[in-house]
């Protein structure tokens, strides 16, 4: 739930008890309001009427009326001093129902003889005024909702805005440009400190960032020239004549190792170099002259597996990536599908403008999709000349130059297929 | 052939230096930028194998030096940065070559052998070893003046052999020169033994001996 859907919920929650205990009080006081006219009318009245009933003889018909607002009948009972007021329900025959009223009772001393004189007055129907008090109150609530809603997506427009900047940010942020990230002063004293606290987060995390990065970078640089040393020494000892066969193997194997220690070291540096964006995209090489140039260098391999080449390729389709990674592109994705299919297997090498699929043959089951690009994941023990880094350069790829890479097993088939975005082409 | 090493790591100047006196050539060492410097302005050499990376200096600026020089030198930049900048800006300024670290001492002085040959004889020079004689302008294989029929692979390998002669080269050296650095996406390197195998037959079959040795199995050595 959006915070301003809350806090106008919460608002309206609470106003709705207000209201109606204020309906409540408005109708009380309303009610006891026109009591008070009423019966202070019906005392004028009678006071008018005692003044008239002096004057008045024995014989006028005034003292046989009996209406529903005026009554004068004789009565045994002893004449009172003062009137007695109460709320009665009088018998309307239009209507068919009781309406309030208000009666004013005394008995009266006049001509010798006792009198009980009942005035009254209809007051408003109850029910009216109920029902006008809800429809002023639903009003007000109504336009007290409005205005609120209306405010509240003001002040969210202005008084948020920092805020939504920054979430917008944080919500953009990449590891690798950290350092762009720039959150503006604001009026609000909790925006600042947010941010604030914002920006010494993401520093720190840049910084430690960095760091890293920069230490697998250095150790993977200084590493290259031992890495020259010793494999130059080992190549120099090859040559020793002396050497009994099994110091020649170890030095062998030794040398075999280091080749595989000297390719990790070169993934790595790849790695780090793809992530630094330090592969611009000058030209748009394309990617069916890449595919053509690396079934050529594999030639002998495919020969030797007797492996099915189909290809379904669309007749050009530039890539707008560096010539580099469009070589490593093509060359990790057909060397796997060569390195882990069985003899006789098949490879589908599928282009068109926007996608470049390899499907092959393999032995090896279904590929858990939490460990597919994790680098050092090996998926098969038994290939010991495989880094485990191959498909995370081309995730890194993916990731550094705006492609997506998915990954399909159906029917004993692996397939990877990487997709560019059209909008990309433009670069 | 006279060759200047500009490296400045001792020990992998001394194992260049080692491997490519063992194949004839005379070597001469420089540790340094300004030692670099002083050197080609005083000497002509052949052919310059120089580190960019360097104390004083950076390598490229000695091809610069050489370009100024107008010297008839090949040059070979080292490179410990695997940056395809380096290799253009290297190869622009005039260097014949280019190797990033670590890289096989049979590869280098196979580039080395490469650059000399068509340096020094505009291409126009045979390579002897006993009853094999290479063109390399017309690409042609003589065996006892009687010419063979060579895939270019399995030209490639022998006239890397013959510049290693009677050194021991391993298979993924073989496999490096071959296919360049890709080979190993692929998985084995299995397959050069095939190449060796029909190298050899045709060799034989044209009467010529059997240079090519296995080495345990995971090497090769010719002559």
């Amino acid at each position: 739930m959006k915070l301003l859907t809350k806090t106008t919920l919460y608002f309206l929650l609470i106003m709705l008890p207000v209201f109606t205990a204020g309906a409540f009080y408005l109708y009380s006081k309303f009610n006891k309001e026109i009591k008070h006219e009423t019966d202070e009318e019906l005392v004028n009245d009678k006071l008018q009427w005692m003044r008239y009933l002096d004057t008045a003889r024995v014989d006028n018909p005034i003292f046989r009326i009996n209406t529903p607002e005026f009554i004068l009948r004789p009565t045994e009972n002893a004449a009172q001093s003062k009137h007695q007021l109460k709320s009665v329900d009088i018998y309307q025959e239009p209507e068919n129902t009781y309406a309030p009223f208000r009666q004013l009772t005394q008995v009266i001393h006049v001509n010798d003889k006792n009198y009980e004189l009942v005035l009254r007055k209809s007051i408003i129907e109850k029910d009216d005024l109920v029902n006008n008090i809800i429809h002023v109150m639903l009003a007000a609530f109504g336009g007290l909702l409005l205005f609120v809603l209306l405010s509240n997506w003001l002040i969210s427009k202005s008084v948020w805005k920092p805020f939504y900047q920054s979430l917008g940010k944080i919500q953009k942020l990449q590891l690798n440009k950290l350092e762009t990230i720039v959150f503006e002063r604001t009026t609000t004293h909790e925006f600042n400190q947010l941010n604030a606290a914002l920006s010494s987060m993401t520093t720190r995390i840049h910084s430690d960032y960095t760091s890293m990065k920069e230490l697998t970078e250095d150790a993977a640089h200084e590493m290259q020239t031992p890495l020259a040393i010793v494999q130059s020494k080992l190549e120099l000892l090859l040559q020793d004549d002396t050497l009994s066969e099994t110091q020649q193997n170890s030095i062998l194997a030794s040398y075999e190792e280091l080749q595989r220690l000297s390719r990790l070291n070169h993934n790595l540096l790849l790695l780090a170099k793809i992530e630094n964006q330090q592969y611009p995209v000058t030209a748009q090489p394309d990617l069916c002259a890449v595919v053509e140039k690396y079934l050529q260098l594999f030639e002998e391999l495919i020969k030797e597996k007797e492996l099915q080449i189909r290809k379904e390729m669309a007749a050009t389709s530039p890539w707008p990536l560096h010539p580099a990674l469009a070589d490593i592109l093509v060359s990790n994705l057909l060397g796997n599908a060569i390195k882990y299919n069985y003899t006789r297997g098949n490879i589908t090498i599928r282009i068109t403008t926007d996608t470049f699929t390899v499907s092959n043959t393999s032995q090896l089951p279904e590929i858990p999709g939490n460990v597919l690009f994790q680098r050092f994941k090996k998926h098969n023990s038994n290939y010991t000349n495989s880094n485990g880094l191959g498909l995370a350069i081309i995730k890194k790829m993916a990731d550094s130059y705006g492609f997506s890479v998915d990954y399909a097993y159906m029917n004993g088939e692996h397939t990877f297929r990487v997709t560019r975005s059209l909008s990309d082409s433009g670069f | 052939m006279k060759v200047l090493i500009i490296e400045d790591e001792p020990a992998l100047r001394a194992s260049i230096q080692d491997y490519l006196e063992r194949q004839g050539y005379i070597c001469e060492l420089a540790a340094d930028f300004p030692q670099a410097i002083d050197k080609v302005n005083e000497f002509d050499y052949d052919c310059i194998v120089a580190d960019i990376g360097l104390p004083k200096g950076n390598g490229l600026d000695i091809v610069k030096e050489l370009k100024l020089l107008e010297s008839k030198a090949g040059i070979i930049i080292i490179s410990a940065r695997d940056s395809l900048e380096d290799k253009l800006s290297g190869l622009e300024l005039g260097a014949d070559d280019y190797l990033t670290k670590p890289f096989h001492l049979s590869e280098l002085n196979a580039r080395v052998n490469a650059i000399l040959r068509r340096k020094n004889f505009d291409g126009n020079t045979t390579v002897t070893f006993h009853e094999i004689t290479i063109k390399p302008a017309s690409k042609t294989v003589l065996v006892h003046n009687q010419s063979i029929t060579l895939t270019g692979k399995e030209y490639q390998l022998l006239l890397y052999f013959i510049a290693n002669q009677h050194r021991v080269v391993t298979k993924s050296a073989l496999a490096g020169h071959l296919w360049g650095d890709e080979y190993d996406q692929a998985g084995s390197y299995d397959f050069i033994y095939t190449h060796i195998k029909n190298l050899r037959k045709k060799m034989l079959e044209a009467g010529g001996d059997d240079y090519i040795k296995t080495v345990y199995g995971t090497g090769y050595r010719f002559g």
